[in-house]
């Protein structure tokens, strides 16, 4: 029974706008086996996972189930196919029932189509007697923790009779006792035949539960092995081996005394124990993986998001920041990730773009300084080498590498002593990534502070002065320049290894 | 955010009370009447058909302060809000809270009269006002006619506007009932028997003297003379004045209104306005409140009474503004 | 995409409003020989003096992502206190401060609900208009406030040969459209409407953009109220109704998007003047009332339609913006 292929995957091709997501993937799952899917931020676990679960079609390639070619248009084909996917982040409605949701989208009904709701008790309770759950078939959601919910899922796609069951990330936000109990179930589950792909980048987890491992890099598979073969070390080279092929624009330059001091800044259950340092002239990285909470302590450090303690030093003195423009004023500046949600105003002009953060600079003595306001600009669009038609074209109409450049140009008119980064070379094409590098570095020349926070191992490694690493919601880990290695990067990332007094 | 919600509704509640301050000062809270004396005291509830339009406003607080009057009937306003629904909801929890006696106002007869029925058949006396709801087994009625309100300006008009004269008539909401029986009773009795009239313009202005305005300033823009200005009630009469207020061209126009409100009561004495008919909501409350006495006190069974349809002009309009400085309506 | 098609389809979109209005200007000049003299053209201003200002209060809301469905029972709630102080004290001056105060009091209270509280600008603004409304009616006792005397002068007086009404909107535009160009406030209006988050984001006080717009927006229909009730010459409580959305009419029509971001003062004025001259032909050609109500309705919807087809937009209308989504962690 185990050497039975359940789901095969041949030769999947799926592009997005832009980027290859998932380049002729093969990949199989036996029956009754759990496999786990390995890799990086963005190297194709959860494009693959979708396009299973019929959200996704891809561009090219087969999908076979028991060997027999099969097309999944959307979720509820896949369900009837007997495919269930268990996502990440569960939406769901606070005011349902328990039994209202196993069966949701699937209620039993009569010959004259309306609900027949004994059944679902009927049915409800069973399942959970089956299970050995404690809560009854009308308890609200709103009730149960992310654990118990998750339960719930997997109770549907059980009473949906899956035989192929996808995790995605399924212990991101559970304790170390659930993810026992979650283990257990999926042992049961194993020994009924069900296969399952889980999708983690907890190695520890993986090696307890895997029978297989599969690990993807940059869109395609790397290798597939069974969990004997493998150990953490090894998956680790597998995730992240890849040949540093570009060169960056590097410099060595004079550091300089501290310019930045954090200490003890925490946030609960969001972030814990938070202490680093920058001195001038550095540029300093913070990798992680998805979960880690490095955005979180930039923008509560930023003053976006509020934090229960901590404390901040720039240039020696301590500051208070509770709001953006505190932070503005003291020099500390942010080009948040997700541009179009915190970066551009899409509708207005490159110029009004530009000058956003710098008000006082156009509009004084109660009037609008229009010639004052096109030299600055276009002044900071020649040195950021913006292309765009005008200035007063819409920032919408710009390619994504030249709105980045706008939204950074609206920090540089700020001359600002520390720049945080957050993925500043996502989406953008190489020439422009190039030019971010570039700037970062004259950036560093010139004594101020730089920090990027990116899921690029080869871009921090090529530009940081340090880096440090953050898993769970704190800091594991601090390396210097000599000691780069995507290796070592990653077993911190991944909790496998954790350094004590980081500061 | 419940704590949050509740300080913004506490918030909101300050701005009536402070409104509240401003106006004019409450009457007298009537004196304990249930006490070992014979007097029994009355559940009465008056249902008006809406509170936003000022002749029903003015009739509800004109039964307000009647009621005080009376030691033995406790009344209570119902606002219909101008809607079938609502209103005829009120008059069944009317039935429900057990008045002993109920008036109702209605927005459009036809659709109450059922629910006017229900409280007959529960044994609940039941008074209809302008307009009455004629023909219900049991109920009484006190009313003014709208079709007679407009009736006696027509009349009149008919020997009043000139031949071939061009005028403009000012409706209002379309669908309401008061409206649409004042402009037939203009029809009938007016330009049916004068087609040498001409009509140049004719709008809603749902009784809103700022809408009448301004097809009044058009009207003027598109006509070299207008004879006449027909107004189905006083607000919009007094709407069109304004526009050709101290225009020499127009100082012999004429203009008829509807209802007797103060300020037309001044536009006739100033020679402005040709006439009006005074629907006297004093003498409406002062007549439902006497026929509900009765009848609850078993004095009648059913009464059906009419209040005056007056015509009001320049030659009478000084002693209604007498009348009406001793109700209280002009101060 | 071609940039360069982007450029002209830009310049389209701003001055094609004005083009309509001057072909308008033709057809209804043509249309009755009645439409084109100077009293007609004067009588227009006068009558949408009023709902104008509205619209420049509403332009401001709607530019930043609000708006405002309480102007027309706030400008009575202003006038009849406006006027009642008149009447008591005897100063024109006072009455005007009376009734600013009073419209900017509410408004103060509509950018509590919205900026502070969060709540949608349209559940808001609704909750005013039906509590103002009430409140004046309250005040009123229901009954209409006579005789005010020389108060008349503000809204039927003129000085020269320009009527009163006219002098404020010119001045309130004036001021709007100074306010939308040359300050601080008028370019975060326009960013906190484009993009909120990305407004907080590079450091613009939100809270501040919101009150203040609101504020001014209450100094707008204050002054439209004690214009109001000085044209009508009454107190009238029940006045104004429906005004709001005749000023969102005009508004839309000159270009003021839903989304936010987007907003003139001179399209705004522009949509005022299409509304006017299309109300004032129908007027003076006797079009009957129900047809000009069903004109009215559908120039509405069309500018809206117009709207949402012109603009590259991401779900983001007015009511869409009260979900808010967490940001995944990293």
């Amino acid at each position: 029974m185990k050497e039975q292929v359940k789901l095969r995957v041949s030769k999947i091709e799926k592009s997005f706008p832009g980027v290859k997501a998932l380049d002729k993937i093969d990949f199989a799952v036996k029956k009754g086996s759990v496999h786990v899917l390995c890799g990086e931020n963005g190297a194709g676990k959860s494009t693959l996972m979708k396009i299973i679960n019929g959200i996704h079609q891809p561009d090219s390639g087969q999908i076979f189930i028991d060997e027999k070619p099969v097309k999944i248009n959307n979720p509820i084909q896949a369900r009837t196919l007997g495919i269930s996917m268990i996502f990440q982040e569960m939406s769901y409605v606070p005011e349902m029932t328990v039994e209202e949701n196993i069966f949701l989208g699937n209620l039993p009904v009569n010959k004259l189509g309306s609900v027949n709701w004994k059944e679902v008790r009927q049915r409800t309770n069973e399942l959970l007697r089956a299970e050995n759950l404690p809560y009854s078939p009308t308890t609200l959601l709103k009730d149960l923790t992310i654990s118990d919910i998750q339960m719930l899922e997997i109770i549907k796609a059980i009473s949906y009779n899956s035989e192929i069951i996808i995790m995605d990330e399924p212990t991101s936000a559970i304790t170390l006792k659930e993810v026992e109990k979650l283990f257990v179930k999926i042992r049961e589950l194993q020994a009924r035949g069900v296969s399952i792909i889980y999708i983690s980048h907890k190695l520890d987890e993986v090696f307890q539960i895997a029978d297989e491992i599969t690990v993807l890099r940059d869109g395609t598979v790397v290798e597939s092995h069974p969990k004997e073969e493998l150990d953490i070390e090894t998956v680790i080279t597998l995730m992240v081996g890849r040949k540093l092929t570009t060169t960056y624009p590097k410099e060595q330059v004079a550091i300089g005394e501290a310019m930045l001091q954090v200490e003890n800044m925490n946030s609960p259950n969001v972030f814990h124990d938070i202490n680093f340092h920058v001195r001038k002239g550095e540029i300093l990285g913070f990798a992680g993986l998805m979960g880690a909470g490095r955005t979180e302590v930039m923008r509560s450090l930023y003053g976006l998001d509020a934090r229960t303690s901590g404390v901040v030093q720039i240039k020696g003195q301590e500051v208070t920041i509770r709001n953006v423009r505190q932070s503005i004023d003291h020099g500390l500046v942010m080009l948040s990730e997700d541009r179009r949600r915190y970066g551009i105003i899409p509708m207005r002009s490159v110029k009004e773009n530009t000058t956003l953060a710098y008000l006082k600079k156009v509009f004084y003595n109660f009037r609008n300084h229009k010639k004052v306001e096109k030299t600055i600009v276009s002044d900071m669009l020649a040195k950021m080498r913006v292309r765009t038609p005008t200035m007063d074209t819409p920032i919408a109409s710009l390619s994504g590498g030249n709105q980045q450049k706008v939204v950074l140009a609206k920090w540089m008119i700020r001359n600002p002593d520390i720049l945080i980064l957050d993925e500043p070379t996502r989406g953008i094409d190489v020439g422009a990534k190039f030019e971010i590098y570039k700037l970062m570095t004259d950036l560093a020349r010139e004594g101020k502070v730089v920090i990027i926070v990116s899921s690029e191992l080869p871009e921090l490694i090529g530009m940081c002065d340090r880096i440090y690493v953050m898993a769970k919601g704190t800091i594991t880990g601090e390396i210097n320049r000599e000691d780069f290695s995507q290796e070592l990067i990653m077993k911190y990332a991944t909790g496998t290894l954790t350094s004590d007094g980081v500061n | 955010m419940k704590k949050t919600l509740l300080s913004v509704f506490s918030m909101l509640l300050v701005i009536p009370l402070l409104a509240g301050c401003g106006t004019t000062s409450k009457p007298a809270t009537p004196a304990p009447s249930d006490t070992a004396s014979s007097q029994k005291t009355y559940k009465v509830a008056y249902i008006a058909r809406a509170q936003s339009d000022s002749f029903a406003a003015w009739l509800a607080n004109s039964v307000k302060d009647e009621a005080q009057k009376y030691p033995n009937i406790k009344l209570e306003v119902f606002d219909g809000q101008a809607n079938d629904d609502k209103e005829n909801s009120m008059i069944e929890n009317a039935i429900t809270s057990k008045y002993d006696l109920v008036i109702v106002q209605p927005n459009s007869g036809e659709s109450q009269r059922p629910y006017v029925e229900k409280v007959v058949n529960a044994g609940i006396f039941a008074i209809t006002t302008n307009a009455r709801i004629s023909g219900i087994k049991g109920a009484s009625s006190v009313d003014a006619q709208p079709y007679e309100q407009a009736g006696v300006n027509a009349r009149a008009a008919l020997t009043q506007v000139p031949q071939n004269a061009k005028v403009v008539v000012l409706q209002g909401p379309s669908g309401n009932f008061h409206a649409d029986e004042r402009r037939k009773s203009w029809q009938k009795e007016f330009f049916d028997k004068r087609p040498d009239v001409k009509i140049v313009g004719e709008q809603i202005a749902n009784w809103n003297k700022d809408e009448a305005m301004k097809y009044m300033e058009d009207w003027v823009q598109a006509n070299d003379k207008i004879d006449a200005v027909i107004s189905m009630n006083d607000n919009m009469a007094a709407g069109a004045l304004e526009v050709v207020k101290g225009n020499p061209k127009y100082e012999h126009m004429l203009a008829y209104g509807v209802d007797g409100t103060a300020e037309a009561m001044f536009l006739i004495k100033e020679g402005r306005m040709t006439s009006t008919c005074l629907q006297n909501a004093n003498e409406l409350a002062e007549k439902l409140l006497d026929s509900s006495n009765k009848l609850l006190t078993g004095k009648e069974k059913e009464i059906n009474t009419d209040i005056g349809n007056p015509l009001v002009n320049k030659d009478n309009v000084d002693q209604y503004i007498e009348i009406l400085k001793k109700s209280g309506t002009i101060k | 995409m071609s940039t360069g098609n982007n450029f002209w389809t830009t310049i389209k979109k701003k001055y094609s409003i004005y083009l309509i209005l001057i072909a308008l200007f033709i057809v209804c000049s043509l249309a009755n020989p009645n439409f084109l003299s100077v009293n007609n053209l004067t009588n227009i201003s006068r009558q949408l003096a009023v709902t104008t200002i509205l619209a420049l209060g509403a332009t401001m809301l709607i530019i930043s992502g609000m708006l405002d469905l309480s102007s027309g029972s706030v400008l009575a709630l202003a006038g009849v206190f406006a006027v009642s102080a008149y009447k008591t004290t005897g100063s024109l001056f006072i009455a005007i401060i009376v009734g600013i105060l009073t419209a900017v009091i509410c408004n103060i209270i509509n950018a509590l609900m919205i900026s502070t509280f969060k709540a949608p600008p349209f559940i808001a603004t609704l909750a005013m208009l039906t509590v103002s409304r009430g409140v004046a009616l309250l005040f009123t006792k229901g009954q209409n406030i006579l005789q005010l005397g020389h108060f008349t002068v503000l809204g039927q007086g003129s000085i020269g040969v320009i009527p009163i009404p006219i002098i404020f909107l010119v001045v309130i535009a004036v001021f709007t459209w100074y306010l939308l160009n040359h300050t601080r406030f008028g370019r975060s209006l326009y960013a906190v409407g484009g993009n909120e988050e990305a407004s907080i984001a590079s450091g613009i006080n939100v809270h501040k953009v919101k009150y203040t717009a609101f504020i001014i927006n209450g100094i707008f229909v204050g002054l439209a109220g004690v214009l109001f009730m000085s044209r009508v010459n009454a107190g009238l409580p029940n006045g104004a109704i429906n005004y709001e959305f005749t000023a969102l009419t005009a508004a839309i029509i000159g270009g003021t998007s839903f989304s936010g971001g987007v907003g003139t003062v001179g399209g705004t004025l522009a949509g005022a003047f299409i509304v006017g001259f299309l109300d004032n032909i129908m007027n003076l050609t006797n079009v009957d009332s129900y047809m000009q109500q069903i004109v009215r309705g559908s120039i509405i919807a069309l500018a809206v339609i117009y709207d949402i087809h012109t603009r590259n937009r991401r779900a983001n209308s007015m009511l869409g913006r009260i979900a808010d989504k967490g940001a995944t962690k990293k």
